[in-house]
């Protein structure tokens, strides 16, 4: 069976938590709570919580960026010092350690946050990530619940939603 | 909460509203959106003016550089040992502008204080800008601008390679990483709000927006990667900010030069540059309040704190300030002391009193509520604590330069030239130029943020009165 | 590649200089010797420097400002002395100022190209093509004997046919770069490459700076301080003053030698031989 998707627009996050739980408990055949979606013009934990768990991998290319930074930060400064045809200055040593700190340290939060905006775009899915339905009320004040499931469901769905008092129900018909 | 006005209405109405009155936690969330992109339509006719103004300073400044150019530094009026003169002043005071914006913003959303949340994108505008001005101050100041990409380590096959060793080196990594950052920082705060301009624009507007929004729809996967890869970058740039500037610091303390070689100027330039910042940030939180209606938003509240958060910091730059002289006082570097003795008695004797007057007792003007509540009073001292904090900029270059180790180079009298003078207050028109476009384009006032406070705000309400 | 250099070289990448008979089993490390007894004042070291290395002419009005291009400078103190109440001019001091070639100096860390270094004959050198002009060296020399270009000189100090004189061996600086006193590095160069030709070390006395040269009193000694036999050589060995360290340790009294802000650390070439005064007279 194909599968459609189906949104509905909300006043508040009282009313779309409510629906969220009433769909979390209905247990309709081929409807996941995986598949839904909250669209919302600012972040609401306690919402995204009913949706169960959807774990954010961006620290790991924090770490993984400020690891590589640090490391190929100091060992391409050090490297090219030594390589350096006119080595002697100032009576230093050719690779001295508290300037090349410096640059190292600088290097391992440049790569940090390039690697975290990498990170957060990937789990952004860039590039295309067009979602199918989308409503520009939410970007004011509306809170949107996208679901995608079974054709045979969505009119369970939208009756749910109904039931909550949704403002409107967007969908998409094969 | 729902409060639906209509929609169509434009009419730019001039509001009476309270002084000591905060955010207005009614406030229906779709009027945000309506009062911040309405800022980007029709400003007040003041921002035209201000616009002209930066645009005409910007064209003097670029005539002088041009000038400069051609001629050869000597237009400048540098000499030997005077060999920086006020482009190096003001690119410190640039790179200590850029401080506050930036840091702040990071430091208070660590800290989940709201009210940082109407503030915080202007001021990171400030941050951005004031370092494109100061690194526009490394250029100027080259004797061959031409060949300023040998600083940037590019492999080649000569084997060449920029001195790892040189502060200068450090100050140019330290401020493209600071930059980089900053931009991105400020780009990932702005994203939302981008995805309400894109879907109110039309347009040409909208495919800008379209683009940069990143397709940006509040999905709650969005919103959880957005809000760890947010703080993430917050938790970097605090001590990325404090670095860039205690490099800077480095530039003078790793030199020989008696009056730099001191060991608290790192924390010193830290604090200088958070002052001058928070200055700026009085001065512009005053200008956008007026030019773009923000009355509601940019409230006295808001300001109170900002004035109070000034004041501390401008204390413990008095502070550093004062242990500075002391230190060097009671040791016995005698070069270092001669340096001091000669900025308070020499030719610049007027300018430092000047510095001291400006940056330590005049900000005793924040401590009091009345001052604070007079919005002319606050854009006349902040204007002033930033004069002063310029001034000690020009009193760590010019006296020290005036008065080193070798009394040969002992110079009677040196003054800048017009053409420095000229470039400086280009600086200032290219600053505000940008800043004025920015404020046009983007949104000054960050709506999700807006709308979450006022938000919380309300549900804290709502916890309260059950 | 990089990386195997780097770990296989690794302490003697860490050397710090200038060490204890660094130039020992070196050909070269070029010094100066100045009696500042010998010398009158007379700015024929600064004349011979302008002609011999290209300088400019700057000009009454530059020269005001500040802008004076003298790689070697004589710089005039009024003394001490219970005659100078009443002969003040007797009181007057010169004291030749030129790059020291300093063997730790502040000049070469802090400049962020690279483009001024240390060779292995101990010169101070200055890369004019690699210079963008940042002036950091200046502002950290604590002689400030570091001259920058603060104007297209060559179109402005040699009016046709004067650039006839310049000297076809010395490059014409641009504006925009720093410059300082090489000792002369293009005699050296042509030096060593004679000698090396003939298969020898230039002998003393076969090469001298144009300063040295042009001395009447010969105040100015230059040489090859690897050379133990050199003059220079044996007038630091005789003063007792050691290229290396920063606080003379004399065993004799009334020696003449110093060097000047010896206590900074910047381990200067160049040795002054004290002024005698008679100031009992």
């Amino acid at each position: 069976m194909s599968k459609v998707h189906t949104m509905a627009l909300f006043n508040d996050f009282e009313e779309a938590g409510n629906a969220l739980q009433e769909l979390k408990d209905s247990n309709l055949a081929g409807f996941r709570m995986q598949d839904v979606t909250i669209k919302s013009p600012i972040e609401h934990p306690e919402l995204s919580a009913l949706l169960g768990p959807r774990p954010v991998y961006v620290q790991l290319f924090t770490l993984f960026g400020a690891v590589f930074g640090a490391i190929t930060g100091f060992t391409l400064i050090a490297s090219a010092q030594a390589n350096f045809l006119l080595q002697i200055r100032g009576g230093r040593p050719v690779v001295p350690i508290p300037p090349n700190m410096v640059l190292t340290y600088e290097l391992f939060i440049l790569c940090g946050v390039l690697m975290t905006a990498l990170g957060c775009f990937i789990g952004w899915k860039l590039p295309g990530n067009r979602s199918p339905l989308y409503n520009e009320r939410v970007s004011e004040d509306k809170i949107a619940i996208l679901v995608k499931a079974d054709s045979a469901a969505i009119t369970a769905i939208n009756a749910i939603f109904t039931r909550h008092r949704s403002l409107e129900i967007m969908g998409e018909y094969d | 909460m729902i409060d639906r006005r209509d929609d169509s209405d434009i009419e730019i109405e001039r509001r009476f509203v309270p002084k000591a009155k905060d955010i207005n936690e009614d406030i229906a969330w779709a009027q945000i959106n309506k009062d911040v992109l309405r800022s980007m339509e029709r400003p007040r006719p003041m921002y035209w003016v201000i616009f002209a103004a930066s645009l005409a300073l910007f064209g003097f400044g670029v005539f002088c550089e041009v000038y400069q150019y051609q001629t050869g530094l000597g237009v400048a009026d540098l000499n030997n040992p005077q060999v920086w003169g006020l482009y190096i002043a003001t690119f410190i005071f640039w790179i200590g502008m850029s401080h506050s914006g930036t840091l702040l913003s990071a430091i208070l959303h660590i800290m989940h204080a709201d009210w940082r949340k109407p503030i915080y994108r202007f001021a990171e505008a400030m941050t951005t800008f004031s370092l494109m001005t100061a690194g526009l101050f490394v250029l100027v100041h080259l004797g061959r601008v031409w060949q300023f990409y040998y600083v940037v380590a590019y492999p080649n096959e000569r084997w060449t390679w920029p001195n790892f060793n040189s502060p200068l080196v450090w100050d140019a990594t330290a401020i493209g990483t600071y930059l980089t950052s900053s931009i991105v920082f400020l780009y990932f705060g702005m994203i939302p709000d981008l995805a309400i301009c894109r879907d109110t624009a039309t347009g040409f507007r909208r495919k800008f927006y379209w683009f940069l929004s990143l397709g940006w729809q509040g999905t709650d996967r969005q919103w959880a990667n957005f809000r760890v890869a947010y703080l993430t970058i917050a938790c970097f740039l605090i001590p990325l900010a404090v670095s860039v500037h205690s490099i800077v610091a480095t530039d003078f303390a790793v030199s020989q030069q008696p009056g730099w070689h001191i060991t608290s100027f790192p924390p010193y330039f830290v604090a200088g540059a958070l002052y001058s910042g928070c200055a700026a940030i009085i001065t512009l939180f005053i200008i956008l309040r007026y030019v773009f209606r923000f009355e509601e938003y940019m409230t006295m509240p808001i300001l109170d704190k900002t004035c109070r958060l000034t004041f501390a910091i401008a204390m413990v730059w008095t502070y550093l300030n004062l242990i500075e002289y002391a230190s060097v006082w009671y040791g016995n570097d005698v070069y270092a002391k001669e340096t001091l003795i000669y900025r308070a008695t020499g030719l610049y004797a007027p300018y430092w009193w000047a510095m001291n007057f400006l940056g330590s007792v005049v900000p005793f003007m924040l401590a009091f509520k009345s001052m604070r509540n007079n919005l002319t009073i606050m854009m006349v001292v902040s204007l002033l604590l930033n004069m002063g904090m310029w001034l000690e900029r020009f009193m760590i270059i010019s006296p020290t330069f005036a008065h080193g180790y070798y009394p040969w180079t002992w110079t009677s009298g040196w003054w800048p030239s017009w053409v420095q003078w000229g470039i400086v207050l280009g600086s200032f028109g290219w600053f505000s130029m940008l800043f004025m476009l920015f404020c046009k384009i983007f949104p000054t006032v960050s709506m999700y943020e807006v709308k979450e406070m006022v938000y919380h705000r309300s549900e804290a309400r709502k916890a309260r009165n059950l | 590649m990089s990386l195997s250099n780097l770990i296989k070289n690794w302490s003697s990448l860490r050397v710090k200089r200038p060490y204890q008979d660094q130039y020992k089993n070196a050909d070269y490390k070029w010094g100066m010797v100045i009696d500042l007894d010998s010398c009158t004042g007379c700015n024929a070291c600064t004349t011979a420097c302008y002609a011999e290395n290209n300088l400019p002419v700057v000009g009454k009005e530059s020269f005001s400002k500040g802008q004076a291009m003298h790689w070697l400078r004589i710089e005039r103190y009024w003394g001490e002395g219970t005659e100078l109440a009443q002969f003040p001019d007797h009181g007057a001091q010169f004291l030749p100022m030129m790059c020291q070639q300093c063997e730790s100096a502040p000049c070469e860390v802090v400049c962020p190209v690279g483009a001024t270094h240390h060779t292995p004959d101990g010169l101070n050198s200055q890369v004019y093509n690699r210079c963008i002009g940042s002036r950091y060296c200046s502002a950290n020399c604590p002689y400030k004997v570091r001259y920058f270009n603060w104007w297209q000189y060559p179109e402005r100090a040699w009016p046709n046919p004067l650039e006839k004189q310049l000297n076809p061996d010395v490059t014409v600086r641009s504006k925009g770069v720093m410059e300082k006193c090489t000792f002369c590095v293009q005699r050296l160069t042509a030096a060593k490459n004679q000698a090396r030709t003939d298969g020898r070390r230039v002998a003393d006395g076969e090469v001298t700076t144009a300063c040295a040269q042009a001395c009447p009193t010969s105040a100015i000694t230059f040489g090859n301080m690897a050379d133990s036999q050199s003059q220079v050589a044996k007038i630091w060995a005789r003063q007792q003053v050691e290229l290396a360290s920063d606080k003379q340790d004399k065993k004799d009294e009334g020696l003449r030698g110093y060097r000047i802000f010896e206590e900074l650390r910047t381990y200067p070439s160049v040795l002054y031989l004290e002024r005698v005064r008679n100031s009992d007279a």
